[in-house]
């Protein structure tokens, strides 16, 4: 297995399950977004592309003491991928500043290796070639290409509006990074706010918050760090990810990983090897 | 030299090599990757200039502004407008509205019913010469149905109606029916407003307050900013929100806390919490205060914890959360945004005033009527008086009934019965985007613009805490051959004789937009909102101890559940049905290929003998629907809960076959005393279909 | 030569000394196997054309019946290897008897395992992007190299015994290049072998590095997680047995002995030692697995089990009843030299195998890796099935005409009372 690579900037997002209603609005928006197609019967979740998906969760008390919690999952961008190193046609890897992994749909010759190698279920394979209702595809995006039928997909951070920003930049004639306040480090010179990914921008309660978690001045290094509501999914399968989610509930934070029973939430008593 | 076979072997094997030894076969190879991911069938992305207009969503009950992405002239993305009063995020409706211009279910072009019963095209020029014939031989026999509350279209109906000698105008019934009714009955001469934005408790009652009741993105928008994420960094909370409905919705998930109570006591939940609040010494200035004390006093805690079910010990804490608070608020709805009476409205408003708030910062504000831009039209709050169901019940049946965006058909209680009467009148004409159930009965169907495609305008929808007006300018090229309802009936009526006053439905707004200070037209259609701080000045309002008496008297459930509908709004609108991208937001646990869900507690269900996946049959007495049980905890007890949205049979394959329509068990009852029919209360059984 | 009538009208091809049955008969066998073959091909044919949509695969299921159809093939495709292995290069020489089927069986396991992946990977005209842009840290490169290179080892393989066809050997050429291939054997043997146990590895492998999917996740040496080896093992545990079965199964179909018992026994005591040695290292495996995968993952051995379908009794099943029981009796000569307990021990050596494959593919990704998720359910569906049926379609049209006019078994001659005593000499 690869050596993880750290990158000056890492993009990622602060999820607060507080906040989540469930409404599927940032489901939405990511599908029109990255040209996603629409189905008449999308009942069967197992076969329905989705880059974002809002999951239910429940206290499993009977009522009146349950409760419910919304969990918007895209992918969760990895540093130590599950994924990018079985893919055995480098369709898939991160290799980028921004840490974002990314998804090569001309290269992938769709095993599905990679989909079985994810535990967040966060890969899609097109099962059909994407049909759109007639006249729909007029309003598809320019900035995602549409991916025929045997390819695997996934959520890629809104890449292209990375792209975007940066080249922004450039035509302004700027810089891409600029010196962070610490000895060494460098920061993204895009601005907090112009790079957000379709499904944080959309979210009306702001449930999703997506920046530099390498960059102090960014929200969701504030958030993410030094909080004892933040955690991440499946955290000691040490896959490193980028999206964290908070939560002042226990109950939530404590479906996001597999405990024993006498594990304390967020502590496990074993941890697990740093390699694998 | 003479080809023999061994020379023509030595040939294809020579070339062969020869080819092999150039790079175009390995070039060829290696484009595979190229020309597998392009084929001819796969829809290519059309580069172009980016730019954006702006609009305001007709299609979203929230009037959420848009900002519209266009890529080399054609729309593509609608993304939210920080900065507007009514903005901060997009709803799951809006978000894919561009995508709808292109639903399969969109009316093309005009379409009337032939002899033999099937739709044939039109001209326009056909259509609004029939339009013509048939409402002048209707004249005043003629009715009016609006699907949409807040545009100025109704006004020119009004007018028009007006014009014709014709009363009979209604608006589809919401929760702005009930309050503008709440609010005469109180002597109030004004529009229930709600300053959410500087509340920091708000106890909504009924009202789902983050996903259907009212402007919703606004109201998640201040939920958003006065809920900092919860961490150590961040500053407390500056907005609570208290949840009571029968069941756990998209409000509940993220209200502190959740109480349960049966369907339909929101108006007795209110009581009793008003008794709590006078014991501790809250009042008003009332003529009838003391009736009204009487009245709350008949809803002690005990009698309050029967009739409604809650938890008292929750609700004591709610209540001193609300006298603690600088500036509580308390919102009575209903959980599928209408049928809940005006009742409950009135309760919630006395609650209100005994905790002091009534336009106070962060309160109950009173806002300025929506005026008519028209002469001789009705105000808004005037057409509300007007009780749509109650009409239809009465079948005095018209000559001739003209519908914008209305679709009665499948939105109102018992919509078998409002088909039945609409097929007796005559002459239909449906204004409409979608061939929806209304649309599909009608002898005339008149497409016309979505929200994107057309001028249109936005006026103070409910539940906002100022006045706020927009201008939704036309943000992209119409898909179909449409026309706007207003030109239409400008036309029409001019033709008739009947001069409206204005040639373009345009003109109209023009005269409305001048009406705000600072902002003329041309600044509200580039996407401005005007917005005014105006506020009736509150002279003291009748608590109606009388009418609460009778309107919100216990009633017996019997053996029968009681149905708790609830509305979410990736499910579309009655008038949209389900968006084509909304369908993948729909859980497995909500939707299974037809089958659609419906949801009660564990207890309940083994009362009813019944388990989690069971087939079953929901019985009102006078109709029935088929849907599978999901035993889900967060439904009150004896209570099953039903979303809306469900069972359409027109539009398109992305809403039809889907569940049941649960209008279908509502029976709408007259509320004593207000002059509104309610079907909030429905009792129903439950037994394994 | 002279034609004799009362011979099938073909008999001229048949290998020396030995007699087949009626041609017409011959070919309604094959006619009947061919509608097998022709349905899978329709099958084949809905999947290039509209999509994997058509089978029963979906996103948790990426892998399903295929997969492990394909791994269990070629599992029980290493008796080639693995009696190549010991045939030529540890000269066992009484192996030499069935060397030639384990081979043709190896071949058809793999061609046919190659044509199901082709199907099974959505983009069949990039299949061979795994040799042109590889990922070296992917497991499943390794399986694409490795089956790739073998697959023309047991071509060539193959070749000679097609040269040695009576009528093709009069060729001088055919007679000589199979001759001297022949005589290269041991080094494609070797080859083979080399090829072979790194991608029977490997695909163990592919499972052991999920290490985001507990149930399959497993610790190991230096790259290679256990399951790397005990994958090799299985296969070499179970590959004989499956020779010994199908030249059995193709005695008891035309009636003539092809191979001999004592044959059949020793390829039973090979594969029953190497099975001792993988149910060691198995059962090690498992315990490691239940007491320091499942609980660093913060998971119980329980929690890897649930309902009847994922219930333990696969894990009982592989363990002991398919692994446990067939190893005693492979072992202990007074059962093996039993033909039917020596049967009965390779079906269930051979079910024990497939069991593992099955469990490693389909229980791992129903496994619900989310806390908050559940249980998934896979079905395959027809389209599935029937290209599976293809593979035993296409292997037994294959293996039929194989046997019918190539000398494949040397004893044949000797067992059915022919002239010549000791088998055809090389």
């Amino acid at each position: 297995m690869s050596a993880k690579k750290e990158f000056n900037v890492k993009w990622g997002m602060a999820i607060d399950l507080d906040k989540c209603t469930g409404c599927g609005a940032c489901m939405v928006a990511c599908q029109a977004e990255n040209n996603l197609a629409p189905v008449a019967d999308a009942s069967n979740k197992l076969r329905v592309m989705n880059w974002l998906v809002v999951f239910e969760l429940s206290n499993n008390k009977e009522f009146p003491d349950h409760e419910v919690a919304y969990l918007p999952r895209p992918c969760q961008q990895c540093a130590e991928q599950p994924c990018a190193t079985v893919c055995p046609v480098v369709a898939t890897e991160r290799n980028e500043e921004g840490g974002i992994v990314s998804q090569i749909y001309p290269r992938c010759i769709g095993c599905r290796y990679c989909m079985a190698a994810c535990p967040y279920h966060a890969r899609y394979f097109n099962w059909f070639d994407p049909v759109w209702p007639k006249g729909m595809e007029k309003a598809l995006t320019p900035d995602v290409s549409v991916r025929p039928r045997g390819v695997v997909e996934k959520c890629t951070f809104c890449h292209h509006r990375y792209m975007m920003a940066k080249d922004k930049l450039r035509a302004q004639g700027k810089n891409i990074f600029v010196k962070g306040e610490k000895r060494g480090t460098k920061h993204s010179a895009i601005a907090e706010g112009d790079y957000v990914t379709s499904c944080a921008e959309a979210c009306p309660n702001g449930a999703i918050v997506f920046g530099d978690l390498n960059n102090p001045a960014h929200r969701v290094y504030q958030l993410t760090h030094d909080n004892p509501n933040a955690f991440r999914l499946l955290e000691r399968l040490g896959t490193d990810t980028a999206v964290y989610y908070i939560s002042s509930r226990e109950w939530v934070r404590r479906l996001g990983d597999n405990y024993l029973k006498d594990e304390i939430t967020q502590k496990p008593e074993k941890i697990l090897p740093k390699k694998h | 030299m003479v080809l023999d076979r061994r020379g023509f072997m030595k040939f294809v094997a020579g070339a062969g090599l020869g080819v092999m030894a150039t790079p175009i076969p390995w070039k060829l190879l290696d484009d595979a990757a190229i020309w597998t991911q392009n084929w001819s069938w796969i829809p290519r992305n059309v580069k172009g200039e980016t730019s954006y207009t702006y609009a305001v969503s007709k299609m979203c009950p929230s009037c959420v502004p848009m900002k519209v992405r266009m890529v080399g002239g054609r729309p593509v993305r609608v993304l939210p407008v920080d900065g507007h009063p009514l903005g901060g995020g997009v709803s799951s409706i809006a978000v894919a509205e561009v995508q709808m211009m292109f639903s399969p279910g969109r009316v093309k072009r005009p379409l009337y019913r032939a002899a033999d019963g099937a739709f044939r095209e039109l001209s326009w020029a056909e259509a609004v010469t029939l339009l013509q014939q048939k409402l002048q031989a209707a004249g005043s026999s003629t009715a009016f149905i609006s699907g949409d509350e807040n545009g100025s279209t109704n006004d020119v109906l009004s007018a028009f109606a007006r014009a014709l000698g014709a009363g009979d105008i209604f608006l589809m019934p919401s929760e702005a029916q009930c309050a503008a009714r709440a609010a005469e009955l109180m002597g109030i001469p004004a529009q229930l407003g709600y300053d959410l934005e500087n509340s920091d408790y708000v106890l909504a009652i009924g009202a789902n307050l983050l996903e259907s009741w009212g402007p919703v993105i606004r109201n998640r928008r201040i939920f958003r900013d006065g809920r900092p994420v919860a961490g150590k960094k961040e500053l407390p909370a500056r907005l609570n929100i208290a949840y009571a409905g029968a069941v756990q919705n998209n409000t509940a998930a993220v209200a502190r806390p959740w109480l349960p109570v049966y369907p339909g006591t929101e108006g007795i939940l209110a009581l009793g919490i008003a008794n709590m609040l006078i014991a501790k010494g809250c009042s008003f200035d009332s003529p009838d205060f003391s009736e009204f004390k009487l009245l709350a006093a008949k809803y002690n805690p005990e009698v309050t914890a029967k009739e409604t079910g809650v938890d008292l010990k929750k609700l004591e804490a709610v209540v001193k959360a609300l006298m603690a608070a600088k500036a509580p608020l308390v919102i009575v709805g209903s959980e599928f945004s209408q049928g809940s009476g005006a009742a409950p409205v009135m309760a919630g408003f006395a609650l209100n005033a005994l905790l002091g708030n009534i336009n106070k910062s962060g309160g109950v504000c009173l806002l300025p009527r929506a005026e008519a831009g028209i002469d001789g039209a009705s105000a808004r709050d005037e057409i509300f008086k007007n009780d749509l169901t109650a009409w239809i019940a009465d079948r005095k049946t018209p000559q001739a009934l003209v519908l914008h965006e209305a679709n009665p058909a499948y939105a109102l209680p018992g919509p078998q019965a409002v088909a039945a009467f609409l097929k007796a009148v005559p002459f239909k004409v449906s204004f409409s985007t979608y061939m929806d159930e209304t649309a599909a009965l009608c002898d005339l169907v008149l497409p016309i613009g979505m929200g994107l495609e057309r001028i249109d305008d936005v006026n103070t929808p409910y539940g906002c805490g100022k006045t706020v007006y927009c201008i939704s300018a036309v943000a992209a090229d119409p898909r179909a051959d449409v026309h706007n309802t207003a030109n239409v009936i400008l036309h029409v009526a001019k033709e008739m004789g009947k001069d409206l006053g204005f040639e373009y439905y345009e003109d109209l707004l023009k005269t409305k937009a001048v009406r705000y200070e600072k902002c003329d037209f041309a600044v509200l259609a580039a996407g401005q909102a005007a917005v005014s701080e105006a506020r009736v000045e509150f002279s003291g309002f009748t608590a109606r101890a009388d009418v609460l008496a009778k309107a919100l008297s216990p009633k017996t459930r019997g053996n029968k559940l009681g149905l708790a509908p609830y509305a979410k709004l990736n499910l579309g609108t009655a008038k949209t049905g389900i968006p084509p991208y909304n369908t993948k937001t729909l859980r497995g646990t909500e939707l299974d290929g037809k089958d659609m869900y419906v949801m009660m507690n564990a207890k309940t269900a083994r009362k009813k003998g019944l388990s989690d996946g069971d087939m079953v049959v929901l019985d009102s007495g006078k109709q029935q629907i088929r849907a599978r049980l999901r035993v889900f905890e967060g439904v009150m007890m004896d209570t099953v809960a039903v979303c809306l949205g469900y069972g359409h049979t027109a539009l398109d394959e992305f809403s039809q076959n889907k569940g049941a329509n649960v209008m279908e068990l509502m029976v709408a009852v007259p509320e004593p005393q207000t002059g509104l029919n309610v079907w909030s209360g429905t009792g129903v059984t439950v037994s394994k279909a | 030569m002279e034609m004799n009538y009362n011979r099938p009208i073909d008999a001229a091809l048949f290998p020396d000394g030995c007699e087949r049955g009626s041609l017409t008969k011959f070919l309604l066998w094959l006619g009947g196997v061919s509608v097998v073959l022709l349905l899978g091909l329709y099958a084949a044919f809905l999947v290039l054309s509209r999509g994997l949509g058509v089978t029963g695969l979906d996103d948790y299921f990426g892998f399903g019946l295929w997969i492990t159809f394909d791994l269990g093939v070629i599992a029980l495709g290493a008796g080639a290897f693995f009696t190549g292995l010991l045939r030529y290069i540890l000269n066992i020489d009484p192996l030499k008897n069935i060397i030639n089927l384990a081979v043709i069986v190896g071949f058809i396991c793999y061609t046919g395992a190659m044509l199901v992946l082709l199907l099974d990977i959505g983009q069949p005209i990039r299949s061979w992007f795994g040799l042109w842009h590889p990922n070296v840290h992917s497991m499943l490169t390794e399986v694409i190299f490795c089956i790739s290179c073998y697959c023309l080892v047991l071509i060539i393989e193959y070749i000679p015994l097609i040269l040695e066809q009576k009528q093709i050997n009069k060729n001088r050429l055919a007679h000589h290049i199979a001759h001297n291939l022949h005589l290269m054997m041991p080094l494609f043997a070797g080859i083979g072998a080399f090829l072979s146990t790194f991608h029977q590895g490997s695909l163990g492998g592919m499972y052991g590095v999920l290490f985001g999917r507990p149930y399959a996740f497993r610790d190991g040496f230096f790259i290679w997680p256990w399951t790397f080896f005990l994958f090799v093992l299985s296969a070499a545990a179970s590959g004989p047995m499956l020779t010994v079965l199908i030249a059995t199964l193709m005695e008891k179909m035309t009636g003539k002995k092809l191979v001999s018992f004592d044959i059949k026994a020793l390829m039973g005591k090979i594969a029953g030692t190497m099975l001792l040695v993988y149910l060691v290292f198995k059962f090690m495996d498992t315990l490691a697995w239940i007491n320091s995968v499942a609980p660093r993952s913060g998971l119980t051995f329980d929690q890897f089990f649930h309902g009847w379908i994922y219930g333990k009794w696969l894990l009982f099943t592989e363990l002991v009843l398919c692994g446990v029981l067939p190893c005693v009796i492979l072992l202990y000569k007074p059962l093996r030299d039993n033909p039917t307990l020596l049967y009965l021990a390779g079906i269930l050596d051979c079910a024990g195998i497939l069991i593992n494959r099955y469990v490693m593919t389909v229980q791992t990704l129903a496994f619900p890796s989310l806390p908050f998720d559940k249980w998934a359910l896979y079905c395959p569906n027809w389209v599935e099935w029937a290209a599976c049926g293809f593979v035993f379609a296409y292997g037994a049209i294959l293996l039929s005409i194989s046997h019918r006019y190539l000398p494949i078994f040397p004893q044949e001659r000797y067992l059915n009372g022919g002239c010549c005593a000791g088998g055809a000499k090389h």
